[in-house]
């Protein structure tokens, strides 16, 4: 509001003198239904234009890093479930693979190949609450209804498995911690012949939709010297053009056997690296899932699920190791420092969101209100795993 | 209102002034409007969520009343109404209080010449279109009334975006329903609605290819001038909050609420008046006026009911966009093409 | 490039600044906490290295730790059975540290930068300016361990409030026993007086119950 627009004094002030207007600083947040949890965005605004936005996160701070000093190796697991509270499981596998590469330990290869159709579960999950917010940022409602449908599927077939529906705290150290349920296989060959059959439904629905184009292409562009800079990953990084996926070019566990493509954006409706790019790398993410989930099945073998020379009270051995893996936001990793003892001595969690949300700074200010809102939408942030 | 002027004469005969009459009869009318206003919004809140419902592959509202729950708007309309008053501590108190009834009153003036059966109608008047553009923008002032009253920054830009929206697409609104006027000669509703006796084939959007264009150009504006998907702007849950309503509670949201279902109905009236054949059924003889020009009007709000929650909403300068500068330049089109299909037809007189 | 190459290549042109080699699970280099900014601008831009992306960045307390690989090092102070935070004696002792891990996607080979500082005077050069992804994290190793980074744009607690009090990651942290007037030692709120002005907490109602026995001054 500039001072000559209050009325004071208008005619004793210059008429001449040039409107000047401040910036209105608002806040978008902690509550507010586009900020995916609770974020508190200050954005300086001039009128529809953002000129500046910083991001205040914490609030959902627990401080699992020091809760982790009090716990042992095994106990940890459980808080790890709560970062990603849409993807629990991708989580316990990053954690359960940091750990077991220091202990050098070999899991057995059944769980492994339920590790991997779970976090592929999983990861087709957290992608369809990305979409399906996403979409609703956009005021589509009904595509998140449609993505509900099926996720709920997966949290059924997850409920069977683990007995939890939305924190599983089902893989272990060394392997999982029961075997699967018998149907588990078919269980999920079903899901996942539904699911391939969806995915061109919300692209009829939402992708191609011409309105949903028209406020996503071009808008948001995140380019990949910005990515590498802010250390942007996962599917924002994939939306900047660079087919970069850790299950590929950093395996761990068996990916390295299965046959998939990594999907990346190539600016078919605009840039490369808009919000639709973003958007449509999940969607396509969905379908490589599927391939993962058919492979893992059908090589899915007998035995064990837990590494039986593991003792109960692990001790992990002296050093320090950065382990990563992709989560369905990025390259989730665990830096975790050990002293030979039966607890972390410290451990530091690389969370994909974290470092997803910073690049906002960046690339906020000079869009529209509304775009700003669909490029939080389509970073897919869960302030979970941001404030730990 | 001539219809219930003439009840009264009939039921009180010479007991009754004309004055009387007159004061009698409009207080009837008015009685009347206000109960099609609070129904509508009662019946299409639960058309509203049994539509979001169907298109969603879920159920809707299925407890409240045993039959798919045909009693949650009562059960809402209760709750609301229950709800505690609060006005926030630094809101424009005499605004904020005012802004549901300025929006809520410019939408129920309007109603007066909307004519739903042949003499049917609360005021017969000669500029009855133009009235009804003319005090429906009222609603404008309400809008602004709320935002800025509220003292909260959301509700400011929901005010802002809900102004500019409405004073735009009033235009293209206005403008689509021109050639109507040319082909009929006349404002008044009810002449509108008589020119277009003798089946479909006579009802104005199919009168000429200009005037469908024209149809349709209506049909997208009216979305826009009541503020509902996909073009929600002023209200836009995922960027506004809730836009210039969010600080309301109780009554006076319900206020909101129902001024939001009867504008939607308003417009919908309109284009069935103006282009739809109003109480004119699709062939054959005028039979239950009424009833067909309310089932028409209906499957119109259906029809955006379909559109709100099937579709993305525009981000704000497409929104502008898409009215300057292509409704307006498409209305005028029409226009100009409709006074040329008459001449080349010759029905210019 | 090997790890053994990349600190070769790291002590010839820094020399001194280059500590030590760190050999374990994560391979990487010890460098002078002063010249990070530098080391970390030429592993970014040497064409052979390459470092562009920078993985993760960790601040760390080595307070207590046991370097014989026994595990014995120091417990950490939680709060009682009671809900009292726990109190000791000891004064933490031993340097913090920052951990660099870096990636470089063009060579795809990983190095890590070790820095060690003195608990006085915890200062390392900031690599906001290198890495802009260091900045979020730096803060973050400010506020939870307490380590300051010179020349970082806008060094402020990230994921506490701006008024919190130490950093939680150091091994001697001592849990607060109240926060802005809220005390978080698990008393009994149902049994505390209040009014328009605010809650009257007594100030030991828990623990006077704790020591005359069973609860009795449940007011509801």
């Amino acid at each position: 509001m500039s001072e000559t627009a209050t009325g004071r004094g208008w005619a004793a002030q210059d008429v001449r003198r040039e409107l000047h207007s401040e910036l209105l600083e608002i806040n978008m947040g902690p509550q507010h239904p586009a900020t995916h949890g609770v974020l508190r965005l200050l954005v300086r605004t001039d009128g529809e234009i953002v000129h500046g936005v910083t991001a205040h996160i914490g609030y959902l701070h627990r401080c699992a890093e020091k809760i982790a000093e009090g716990c042992d190796w095994r106990q940890w697991m459980v808080y790890t479930d709560r970062f990603d509270y849409l993807a629990p499981i991708n989580m316990n596998f990053g954690y359960a693979v940091a750990v077991e590469r220091m202990l050098g330990v070999q899991v057995p290869e059944r769980a492994e190949h339920i590790r991997v159709i779970c976090a592929e579960l999983q990861r087709i999950a957290s992608h369809l609450i990305a979409i399906g917010t996403f979409g609703l940022d956009m005021g589509a409602w009904t595509p998140l209804l449609y993505c509900f449908r099926e996720r709920e599927e997966i949290l059924n077939i997850l409920e069977r498995l683990s007995g939890g529906r939305m924190l599983y705290n089902y893989f272990d150290i060394g392997g999982l911690r029961f075997d699967a349920y018998d149907g588990f296989e078919r269980d999920v060959l079903a899901f996942v012949n539904i699911m391939e059959q969806k995915i061109p439904e919300y692209d009829t629905l939402l992708s191609y939709n011409k309105i949903f184009i028209e406020r996503t292409a071009d808008v948001g562009v995140i380019d990949l010297a910005t990515c590498l800079a802010y250390g942007c990953t996962g599917p924002v990084l994939r939306g900047a053009g660079v087919p970069f996926d850790c299950r590929k070019d950093d395996p761990y566990s068996i990916y390295d056997r299965f046959e998939f493509d990594i999907p990346y954006g190539e600016g078919e409706q605009g840039t490369v690296g808009d919000c639709w790019d973003r958007y449509m790398v999940r969607m396509r993410e969905m379908y490589e899932s599927c391939r993962i989930i058919r492979q893992a099945v059908d090589a899915l073998p007998g035995g064990p699920v837990k590494a039986e020379d593991l003792k109960k009270l692990v001790k992990v051995p002296q050093g320090s190791l950065y382990t990563r893996t992709e989560s369905s936001k990025g390259e989730i990793g665990f830096h975790i420092f050990a002293d030979g003892g039966s607890k972390p001595f410290r451990t530091k969690v690389r969370s994909p969101s974290f470092s997803n949300l910073h690049v906002i700074e960046k690339v906020g200010p000079g869009m529209m209100l509304s775009d700003l809102v669909a490029t939080v939408g389509s970073l897919d942030i869960v302030l979970g795993e941001i404030d730990r | 209102m001539q219809v219930m002027t003439d009840l009264f004469a009939r039921i009180f005969g010479d007991g009754l002034s004309p004055v009387g009459l007159l004061v009698a009869g409009g207080l009837t009318m008015a009685l009347i409007m206000a109960l099609v206003m609070a129904s509508c919004a009662i019946v299409f809140t639960w058309a509203e969520r049994k539509v979001a419902g169907f298109i969603q592959s879920r159920y809707g509202p299925m407890r409240v009343g045993r039959w798919h729950g045909v009693l949650q708007p009562v059960a809402d309309m209760v709750k609301i109404l229950g709800k505690e008053d609060i006005v926030p501590r630094d809101a424009d108190k005499p605004l904020f209080l005012l802004a549901p009834f300025v929006i809520f009153i410019g939408s129920l003036m309007a109603w007066a010449a909307i004519p739903f059966a042949p003499g049917f109608i609360a005021a017969d008047l000669d500029l009855g279109l133009f009235y009804i553009f003319a005090v429906s923008s009222a609603a404008t002032i309400g809008i602004l009334m709320a935002g800025w009253a509220s003292n909260n920054k959301w509700s400011l830009y929901g005010a802002a975006r809900g102004a500019a929206q409405a004073v735009s697409y009033e235009i293209p609104l206005a403008l689509a329903c021109i050639p109507v006027v040319m082909i009929t000669g006349s404002l008044n509703m009810n002449d509108i609605v008589v020119a277009q006796q003798g089946g479909i084939w006579r009802w104005h959007f199919l009168h000429d290819p200009f005037l469908f264009v024209a149809f349709l150009l209506y049909f997208v504006a009216s979305i826009a001038e009541v503020n509902r998907g996909p073009f929600d702007l002023p209200e836009t849950e995922s960027e506004l909050v809730a836009g210039y309503h969010t600080e309301y509670t109780g009554m006076r949201f319900a206020f909101f609420f129902l001024a939001e279902y009867a504008n939607l109905f308003l417009v919908s009236c309109v284009a069935t008046a103006v282009f739809l054949g109003g109480w004119q059924p699709l062939f054959g003889p005028v039979f239950l006026p009424g009833l067909v020009f309310v089932i028409k009007a209906v499957l119109l709000v259906l029809l955006q009911m379909w559109l709100r929650w099937t579709l993305p909403r525009l981000r704000v300068d497409q929104l502008m966009h898409v009215c300057w500068k292509v409704m307006v330049p498409l209305a005028l089109v029409c226009v100009l093409g409709a006074g040329i299909w008459m001449l080349a037809t010759g029905q210019a007189g | 490039m090997e790890a053994t190459a990349i600190h070769a290549l790291l002590q010839s042109r820094f020399g001194d600044a280059v500590l030590d080699y760190v050999d374990g699970f994560e391979k990487g280099s010890l460098v002078a906490p002063g010249r990070v900014g530098e080391i970390a601008a030429f592993l970014r831009d040497d064409p052979a290295l390459g470092f562009e992306s920078l993985m993760c960045l960790t601040g760390l307390d080595w307070d207590g730790y046991d370097a014989t690989g026994k595990g014995k090092s120091v417990d950490i102070l939680g709060y009682d059975e009671l809900g009292r935070p726990e109190a000791s004696d000891r004064v933490g002792d031993g340097d913090l540290g920052v951990a660099y891990a870096l990636y470089s996607p063009r060579h795809g080979h990983k190095h890590a930068l070790y820095v060690r500082v003195p608990r006085a005077a915890p200062e390392v050069a900031s690599t906001a300016g290198v890495w802009p992804t260091a900045a979020w994290h730096e803060r973050e190793a400010w506020d939870l361990v307490g380590i300051r980074f010179a020349g970082h744009p806008d060094l402020k607690r990230i994921l506490l409030d701006e008024a919190w009090e130490g950093h939680p990651l150091r091994k001697d942290y001592v849990m607060p026993g109240a926060w802005q007037g809220v005390p978080l030692d698990g008393r009994d709120y149902a049994a505390c007086k209040w009014d328009e002005s605010g809650v009257t907490l007594p100030d030991d109602v828990k623990r006077q119950d704790a020591a005359t026995g069973p609860e009795t001054g449940n007011q509801g």
